[in-house]
């Protein structure tokens, strides 16, 4: 489930990042803070995005930055995240990305239920006029667990 | 039924998004395809009838797999729709 998988301190809302690089690193910080990915993860999700493109932008505005679990996962978590100022990836149909949802996945069956969630709150509108709206992130968390 | 196999680069995260977007359009539509996930490595050695990838990776794949189908925005069911109607047409033929 979602709930499990997030938790306020994974939440940053409304950072400043200069470009998308520095949004993924931010995004993704409080993983390797919280014990979830080794830095080498991040380091493996801007080496992707540079080497193939930005395959982690996934619908309009959202991205999903993930690396594979041997790049250096330690626990299986999502971390969310939004941008002040939104940022181009180079992806002509989903740009500006403005909110991140960073993975840390261990093996496929352990997400595959929070993913699910991931899926239905990316088309609830509701979900992402809280995420431009509040700074707390303990409203997001509120929000995941009702 | 076709078969589909669902990937991405990484095979964690976006295509696992894709194969619950994929099977949810399928079911609401009752396209007889039935989607396995995995990533660049289960390519080698698949016998089905198509691929499912984001955009960027269908183009190069379109020489290597039977048929390639590339979403642009993963949350957009209609697009998804569309290119999956687009390979049922080529099998009526």
């Amino acid at each position: 489930m979602l709930k499990d998988l997030v938790n306020e301190k994974l939440i940053k809302l409304q950072i400043e990042a200069s470009d998308w690089e520095d949004a993924v690193r931010k995004a993704a910080q409080p993983l390797v803070d919280e014990g979830k990915v080794k830095t080498s993860y991040v380091d493996d999700i801007i080496k992707g995005v540079k080497e193939m493109g930005p395959y982690i932008v996934l619908t309009k505005h959202v991205a999903l930055p993930h690396a594979r679990p041997e790049s250096g996962a330690l626990e299986s978590a999502i971390g969310i995240a939004t941008l002040k100022t939104p940022v181009e990836f180079g992806n002509e149909d989903n740009d500006p990305v403005k909110y991140l949802f960073s993975l840390s996945a261990k093996d496929s069956s352990e997400h595959l239920g929070a993913l699910a969630d991931l899926a239905v709150l990316f088309e609830d509108k509701a979900f992402f006029e809280l995420l431009d709206r509040t700074t707390d992130p303990k409203e997001i968390m509120d929000y995941i667990n009702k | 039924m076709y078969k589909a196999l669902v990937c991405c680069r990484a095979g964690m995260g976006s295509s696992m998004l894709l194969k619950i977007k994929a099977d949810q359009v399928i079911s609401e539509n009752n396209f007889p395809i039935q989607t396995e996930h995995g990533n660049l490595d289960s390519l080698m050695g698949f016998n089905g009838d198509l691929v499912i990838t984001m955009e960027d990776l269908s183009v190069e794949l379109k020489d290597k797999v039977p048929y390639a189908l590339g979403v642009r925005n993963i949350m957009d069911k209609a697009e998804m729709k569309a290119k999956m109607e687009e390979f049922l047409a080529t099998k009526e033929k």
